[in-house]
């Protein structure tokens, strides 16, 4: 009469589409980033860390009624003796979810989802199209590094790798099922063993990237004139420039350098969490970077990157010099910035550091102006050759 | 017990037997064909609907990843039979199912297959060849995705924007006229009015493409106004006007559809003589199914309720004649009465500001009508909007009027819809509804 016959599976025939909604997710997740890039509750801290981001999910819009107030709906009682003025729902509480278990069902479900990603992968997608420039050229190609890495489960492995864990879910999974289909009873007291198709295990996936000499040098000034607000914004740039570096190359090497009218080289710790005060000499950084490359990275087979950021003001008897040391610095460097804080209707005395480095710029020399939080991410990618627009 | 512990030969013997019972009732349903497969299969085929072959979208995507995840996480089990309108019906056994399970699948399938093949709303649905229609559809779009001169994205929104109005189509299946009926209408019209000595101006009959207001929003866009489409965009047109078309008479008789089905699988099983070991775990799962939902309205639970009563009131013909001639809001309206009200124990509330939900009417004698008229308004087709083109402007702009029923559009929604129609429409686009009694331009 009927016809039976055992699926045939052919490829996993939603793929292609899951593949599109994640792209389209990751899209969203990327333009929800920016805007937390600069929120103080990610600087200074580690890689685990989790953030929260919303993400508003990719909704298919129609033509729909409103659920406001006002709108009415239709529920059955179940057998319940239910009086007209009865609160069938109550109030939503705020700062809580909803959770009531007697709700009448019409809420059409909100599309929100609240990914939470680890600094590590939040630098995933805010890093992934963005390169320093010119790396290669000075890359030792016959070394490389081996990098091992978790990637997901297998159904197949060896016993060393067996994830307890991920069996376990299986298993309850499907012991759940079997309850929900009346094929096993909780009660009966029975055991509900194992199954092969439970088993999961780790797998590793070994990826190799060539070492690469390299040394980033972060100038920060750290002067009086820097109010918090402008070391917050030169912290949050610097902070993204670790991520990126740490994200994307190995065997980097970072020179911190905080100065006033003295510059001293820093750990990473003091770099972004000590203040300072006092007079600025723009040029005791940069005399600073040059001293240290000339001690321990010599430009012929180290690549040289150099950034500096200050509010833009220097007491100008020093700015020939901080001119002459900046030229020196990008002479030897694949790629110097200067990055000025500062908002457009600011006054400062005499010519800002912008304006004095304007000679300079080149392929190889970018200045670039932060005003506010907003600023941050655009300008950072533009450094690096991101496709951001400013919108 | 799963598939390992019966076998297809079990399936299909059991199947003969359901086949012979159904017959000897009179029931008329497409050869079935059923497809085993796991829940992971199962999930991939829900996200296109049980079509074999379908279109891609990333929103199927989207359906897919949100129901594996609901499993996963435990929240919903998966339906357990999926069947489709075709000749022959393809439906669904998933293999972990026990054997009980399997047998009420089936028999509920015939009830599904019966109704797809009888019931009034969906003889214009071409059950004999949606299948390869869509593979067709498929093949054609995934040749527009791959064509270098239009490819990926140009495709995927103008989808996103049909997908938009998609349901912006010919509400109860009347039948279209053509602009030359309609013009030859207006002729009339205009005669009786030059009676009565008013005179309209002609000359506009032959220059207007649209002479009076549409109902239909996909085919005004591919009769009136092709010129403003490229070919493929006019396929792809009549592709989502084609799916919703083939998928409306499904929302228009949710409640019947299955309390048919529901009405059969029980009628059936019973007929079975089933031992008790397949009986009883059969009697729980039936229950389940068509329990009310507290809170809400399950159509398992209506649907068969209606044909339980009409059986019982007017005999196995009239269930007959309501599964070939009714749609769900027919029967809301005219085969349920105070007293059914009253045992289906339905309220209508008010949604208030702070989110809560108050009672305003139960099922009493006062009341019971409004509890009926508010249900029915949340019934098939009139879950969804109502928008239709009311004019073309002589400057190109398009107007579109909500015809509205008293229930305000959700705004943001609307907002994202139009600009889906402003990306299709080179000129102005404008919308006509009333939000809190007051006319409102979108």
């Amino acid at each position: 009469m009927s016809v039976f016959k055992n699926h045939k599976t052919v490829a996993d025939r939603s793929a292609t589409d899951r593949r599109r909604h994640k792209e389209k997710i990751d899209k969203a997740i990327k333009e929800g980033i920016h805007d937390i890039v600069a929120e103080e509750s990610i600087i200074g801290q580690d890689g685990k860390k989790k953030i929260k981001i919303p993400v508003r999910g990719i909704k298919e819009y129609q033509f729909i009624y409103g659920v406001g107030s006002g709108t009415k709906g239709v529920g059955s009682a179940q057998g319940q003796d239910v009086q007209k003025g009865q609160v069938v729902r109550k109030a939503k509480q705020k700062g809580k979810g909803k959770g009531e278990p007697d709700k009448p069902g019409n809420n059409a479900g909100e599309d929100y989802y609240d990914v939470e990603v680890s600094l590590d992968e939040l630098a995933k997608y805010l890093f992934d199209d963005l390169n320093l420039p010119e790396l290669a050229k000075k890359q030792n190609n016959t070394v490389t590094s081996e990098r091992i890495k978790r990637k997901g489960y297998r159904s197949k492995g060896i016993n060393a790798r067996l994830s307890k864990k991920e069996t376990l879910k299986n298993k309850i999974r499907r012991k759940n099922q079997a309850i929900k289909n009346g094929t096993f009873d909780p009660d009966s007291g029975e055991r509900f063993p194992f199954h092969e198709d439970d088993l999961k295990y780790k797998h590793i996936e070994v990826t190799k990237k060539p070492i690469t000499n390299a040394v980033i040098f972060m100038i920060m000034d750290v002067s009086g004139s820097m109010t918090k607000r402008k070391k917050f914004l030169a912290r949050s740039f610097f902070f993204l420039l670790y991520q990126f570096i740490r994200f994307k190359y190995q065997n980097i090497d970072l020179v911190f350098i905080s100065h006033t009218t003295t510059a001293k080289e820093t750990n990473e710790d003091d770099f972004f969490k000590k203040a300072s005060s006092g007079g600025t000499y723009i040029s005791s950084g940069l005399e600073k970077a040059e001293q240290i490359i000339q001690e321990r990275y010599s430009p012929s087979s180290w690549n040289i990157y150099t950034f500096h950021c200050s509010d833009g003001e220097n007491w100008s008897e020093d700015n020939p010099k901080a001119l002459e040391k900046m030229r020196n610095l990008v002479n030897i460097s694949q790629l110097a910035g200067y990055i000025q804080i500062k908002r457009s209707q600011e006054k400062i005395w005499g010519d800002e550091m912008a304006k004095i480095f304007e000679p300079l710029i080149s392929e190889k020399f970018k200045v670039i102006n932060i005003r506010d939080k907003k600023d941050i991410w655009p300008q950072f990618s533009k450094l690096f050759g991101g496709k951001y627009e400013l919108i | 017990m799963s598939l390992s512990e019966y076998s297809t030969k079990d399936l299909s013997d059991w199947d003969e037997k359901i086949c012979e019972i159904a017959r000897s009732y009179g029931l008329d349903w497409f050869d079935i064909n059923y497809e085993i497969c796991d829940y992971y299969e199962m999930i991939g085929h829900m996200s296109y609907h049980g079509m074999p072959s379908h279109y891609n979208h990333w929103s199927y995507g989207k359906t897919f990843e949100r129901t594996h995840l609901n499993y996963n996480m435990g929240q919903s089990g998966l339906p357990y039979e999926m069947i489709i309108n075709s000749n022959p019906s393809i439906a669904y056994l998933m293999m972990q199912n026990p054997l009980y399970l399997q047998v009420l699948i089936m028999a509920h399938c015939v009830g599904h297959s019966d109704f797809f093949k009888n019931n009034r709303c969906f003889k214009d649905t071409d059950p004999d060849h949606v299948v390869s229609r869509m593979r067709n559809a498929k093949k054609r779009i995934q040749g527009y995705i791959e064509d270098p001169s239009i490819g990926q994205e140009k495709v995927e929104s103008f989808l996103d924007s049909l997908h938009a109005i998609k349901y912006q189509t010919n509400r109860y299946g009347i039948p279209r006229q053509t602009r030359d009926e309609i013009k030859a209408q207006e002729i009339k019209r205009f005669n009786t009015y030059k009676k009565k000595g008013l005179l309209l101006d002609y000359d506009d009959l032959e220059t207007r493409r649209l002479l009076k207001p549409d109902h239909d929003m996909l085919s005004f866009f591919t009769e009136y106004y092709p010129d403003k489409f490229s070919n493929w965009q006019l396929d792809l047109l009549e592709i989502v006007k084609q799916d919703s078309w083939y998928f409306m008479p499904q929302i228009q008789t949710k409640i019947l559809n299955e309390g048919w089905a529901s009405f059969w699988h029980y009628k059936i099983l019973h007929d079975l003589k089933l031992p008790d070991s397949l009986h009883l775990p059969f009697l729980k799962m039936h229950n389940a199914v068509v329990r009310p939902h507290l809170g809400g309205v399950n159509p398992y639970h209506v649907g068969f309720y209606i044909f339980q009563k009409m059986e019982r009131e007017h005999g196995l013909e009239r269930c007959f004649e309501i599964r070939s001639n009714h749609d769900d809001v027919a029967a809301l309206r005219m085969l349920l009465d105070e007293e059914d009200f009253r045992e289906l124990n339905f309220f209508a509330y008010e949604n208030k500001k702070d989110g809560s939900a108050v009672v305003t009417e139960v099922t009493d004698h006062d009341d019971w009508k409004t509890v009926r008229n508010e249900m029915i308004i949340k019934t098939g087709i009139n879950m969804i909007p109502h928008i239709y083109v009311d004019r073309v402007d002589t400057d190109g702009t398009l107007v579109l009027k909500h015809e509205h029923d008293g229930r305000d559009l959700d705004l943001d929604y609307a907002d994202k819809v139009m600009d889906h129609v402003r990306a299709m429409w080179d000129k102005e686009v404008k919308l006509f509804t009333i939000i809190e009694e007051e006319v409102w331009e979108i």
